[in-house]
């Protein structure tokens, strides 16, 4: 059984097991925590405060984390983006996908004023593409050279969900 | 050779690009107080001077890379490029032409020459990207002249004058071919 629920200071080794995994990090943006001490700051001044960043658990065990940024200027109140990751041993079991369609309900109902909810995934992140698609969003566009990452711009795709 | 044929030629218009000083601020009014300028603008159309000035000093002087666009030495609009606050290989352009100028091939010209400018003045720019209203066909056939790439629809994508807007996403590399 997929939930999702806060994270907890206690969730911090679950956290670093797969944080530190280059193949879950690897379209990441930000650098992997490499120690249980940036992993626990991380947790804290990132994760503790933010305005919805949840554990995705697996029959209560934390498997991977899901969290949507709000849009941040005073125009951008209607929007919002959605990132995710899993613990590679957990991959293509559905568990993304389920934690995402939980999330696309919760925030849709939770923030009336949300009319847009976007992801971007890498072109060549598949995977991530896959579960976007089968949670129900649509893909927009290619947008070539928008992410540098590692001194070489990669390619994103956009997809949405629309409130209706 | 035929001596006997007169011929006239209109003369090419010049249209350069240059830093706008507060002493454009009589030309700028023309096109800032046009409702037909301002409709796809997120700012509303400008009815007084001192609000215009304020603009200048606060939004345009400062800016990262903002422009005159003018035509024999007149400024007729304004074009700029804003460097992304989260990633250097990117830049927005947004650009506003007076109405009187529209039609003239004035502003494919300005972009061309901005285009060509920011991607060698911009340290790490790989990606010039314009965003257009969905009803905004002669912005999209601007950049369409230029050799942007269309993208995309980006639903309910920004807030324009209160109401939520799908907005077209238009990219140009520093690896793509202008159009001539």
């Amino acid at each position: 059984m997929i939930t999702i629920r806060p994270f907890t200071i206690s969730d911090v080794d679950s956290f670093i097991s797969w944080t530190s995994d280059q193949r879950v990090v690897r379209f990441q943006r930000r650098d992997p925590c490499a120690t249980k001490d940036e992993a626990l700051s991380y947790l804290q001044t990132h994760i503790l405060p933010h305005p919805y960043y949840r554990a995705i658990c697996l029959n209560g065990r934390v498997v991977g984390s899901i969290s949507v940024k709000p849009g941040a200027a005073d125009d951008d109140q209607h929007k919002a983006s959605v990132g995710y990751r899993l613990a590679y041993d957990y991959w293509g079991q559905g568990i993304a996908t389920a934690a995402l369609k939980m999330v696309v309900e919760s925030v849709f109902s939770e923030w009336p004023r949300l009319e847009r909810l976007e992801a971007m995934a890498d072109l060549e992140n598949k995977g991530s593409q896959r579960v976007l698609e089968k949670a129900g969003f649509e893909k927009e566009g290619v947008l070539r050279k928008y992410v540098s990452g590692c001194a070489i711009a990669a390619e994103v795709a956009c997809m949405m969900y629309l409130s209706d | 050779m035929d001596n006997n044929k007169t011929t006239t030629t209109t003369p090419e218009p010049i249209i350069t690009l240059r830093p706008f000083t507060l002493a454009d601020i009589d030309d700028f009014m023309v096109w800032a107080s046009d409702d037909k300028v301002s409709r796809f603008c997120r700012w509303d159309t400008y009815t007084n001077k001192e609000d215009l000035i304020k603009f200048m000093t606060n939004t345009v002087l400062p800016h990262p890379w903002f422009r005159a666009i003018c035509l024999n030495g007149r400024p007729v609009g304004a074009i700029s490029v804003m460097p992304s606050s989260e990633e250097r290989c990117r830049g927005e352009l947004g650009y506003v032409l007076g109405s009187e100028e529209w039609g003239k091939g004035i502003a494919p010209a300005a972009v061309k020459m901005t285009v060509k400018s920011v991607f060698e003045e911009m340290e790490g720019l790989e990606r010039v990207e314009a965003l257009v209203d969905v009803d905004n066909k002669g912005s999209m056939r601007v950049l369409e002249k230029v050799g942007f790439l269309r993208e995309g629809v980006l639903r309910k994508y920004s807030v324009l004058k209160g109401r939520t807007r799908d907005l077209v996403m238009f990219s140009f590399l520093s690896t793509d071919t202008m159009h001539p």
